[in-house]
């Protein structure tokens, strides 16, 4: 893996208009064979189910193309002209922005009436030039999309948000007409400078619950809000298993010590070995316990460690489901969840020894083989959440 | 007077088979015993993996001593014979 190379993390955050079981407001997210990614997010008229399958269709369409190297303009135009349009308002069903990000930084943005995007750079934000298309054969009378071509380099970000958080507080005696683009700029911008090393998605966390507030804590609207941050790319190991061999226990330990970077272990015969061959105590934290996912344990110089096998199954449940973003669901497995959120590669090493204990069939079936575990977690992070992995048996 | 340390295995075997439960020991004492105890957690105890139909997990360890099978009212009755 080259590491010089630049990582782009990419997360979002969305709150569904209060009342609605679902958001109008789609975000999809994937990475191409080259190495590019391509993000969607796209606002379905009105709101509810209608809007969400305007919006699916829209971005699903939006990523296939991109991804399979279509002008990005032109994309845009065939799903502008694919849209169905609202028999009384006029407009297209379904406003969007596509980002197309190639590995060497060059970013390809289109935008099609959602509220334009941000881009902050070291020296905060700047605005971009662009150019504005007329989609000639569109249906509706006046057609434009604005196309966005930059380069990013380390420390730029590209913050990209529905109308829910710029129409957001609308009617309210402080904000008449809503948050508005201009403040919303203003106060990502400060949210940046006061945090300069903040991740994607803490940034849009705190954008959308901002949002929130001026909504007073009922969205008016779907608010979702998608960051790609450029950067250095930050480097977790997650270490699981005891080997095969126990000669090899030292090696294990010796490669978590020295380890730049986050760590964490997950499996109680695996900290034990740890904390013999470093010798460095574990201590089984039982102040905070939950139903499903035993206590985590604290370990100097280790960031996580938890359970093996339950936390490792929940962790990929969550990651599966996406369930983590919006659940007050707190444990072991998600923090873990945080920490790999939080950073962009993840290295997992991982022992193939069987614990024969699992085995016995009065166990819960959810009791997997680790090899297996770890395969889904690792298909979810690179292909859900565009994190890179690197697997090594031990 | 030393406490007596109680030690609950966290591990994955035990967990599952009673010991999220144990957890709660604290909840089910008497003002009296909760004054002469230490309730600490393991990792793992290590027991599972010699475990037979004699002794089967949740393990707890009472000062050196391990009990297998274990549940509250194990507990509760151990320590009130000490």
């Amino acid at each position: 893996m080259n590491e010089s190379s630049l990582f782009f993390e990419v997360d979002y955050y969305q709150i569904n208009k209060s009342g609605m079981s679902v958001a109008g407001d789609v975000f999809l997210s994937t990475r191409s064979d080259d190495g590019s990614i391509v993000t969607v997010l796209a606002d379905g008229l009105g709101s509810g189910i209608k809007a969400n399958v305007l919006a699916t269709l829209t971005a699903k369409m939006a990523s296939v193309f991109v991804l399979n190297s279509m002008d990005i303009r032109k994309s845009a135009e065939i799903i502008i002209d694919t849209l169905p349009v609202c028999s009384e308002r006029k407009i297209g069903y379904s406003t969007f922005t596509v980002a197309r990000i190639e590995h060497d930084g060059n970013a390809y943005i289109i935008e099609y009436d959602n509220p334009g995007f941000v881009f902050l750079s070291n020296n905060g934000a700047e605005k971009i030039s662009y150019e504005r298309i007329d989609i000639k054969s569109s249906p509706v009378k006046k057609n434009f999309i604005n196309y966005y071509s930059l380069h990013l380099e380390r420390g730029n970000r590209l913050v990209f948000f529905s109308d829910g958080v710029t129409q957001s507080g609308m009617g309210c005696a402080s904000t008449p007409l809503g948050w508005g683009s201009a403040n919303t700029g203003e106060y990502i911008e400060k949210l940046v400078r006061s945090d300069p090393g903040i991740g994607a998605g803490k940034l849009s966390r705190s954008i959308v619950a901002q949002a929130l507030a001026h909504d007073i804590y009922k969205a008016h609207d779907d608010i979702t809000c998608e960051v790609i941050c450029c950067r250095e790319p930050r480097k977790l190991l997650l270490a699981t298993g005891p080997s095969m061999h126990s000669d090899k226990d030292r090696e294990m330990s010796e490669r978590i010590r020295d380890f730049k970077g986050c760590r964490i272990i997950c499996g109680g015969t695996t900290s034990q070995i740890v904390s013999r061959e470093l010798d460095v105590e574990v201590e089984v934290d039982i102040s905070k316990i939950s139903r499903d996912i035993p206590p985590k344990s604290v370990m100097k110089g280790i960031d996580l460690v938890t359970e093996g096998i339950l936390t490792l199954c929940r962790i990929a449940e969550l990651l599966e489901s996406g369930k983590f973003r919006n659940s007050d669901e707190s444990n072991a497995a998600t923090e873990a969840i945080a920490l790999m959120m939080n950073n962009d590669i993840i290295y997992f090493l991982v022992g193939t020894r069987i614990n024969e204990a699992h085995q016995d069939p009065s166990m819960p079936r959810e009791i997997e083989i680790r090899r297996n575990i770890i395969k889904k977690i690792i298909y979810n992070l690179e292909n859900k959440y565009l994190k890179k992995t690197e697997l090594q048996f031990i | 007077m030393k406490k007596t340390r109680i030690t609950i295995c966290t591990g994955t075997a035990c967990y599952v088979l009673g010991g999220a439960n144990l957890l709660e020991l604290e909840d089910f004492l008497s003002d009296e015993m909760k004054s002469r105890i230490e309730i600490t957690g393991s990792a793992c105890l290590g027991m599972c993996k010699a475990a037979s139909n004699d002794s089967k997990p949740p393990y707890v360890k009472i000062d050196d001593e391990v009990i297998h099978s274990a549940t509250i009212q194990k507990i509760i009755a151990y320590l009130s014979e000490r």
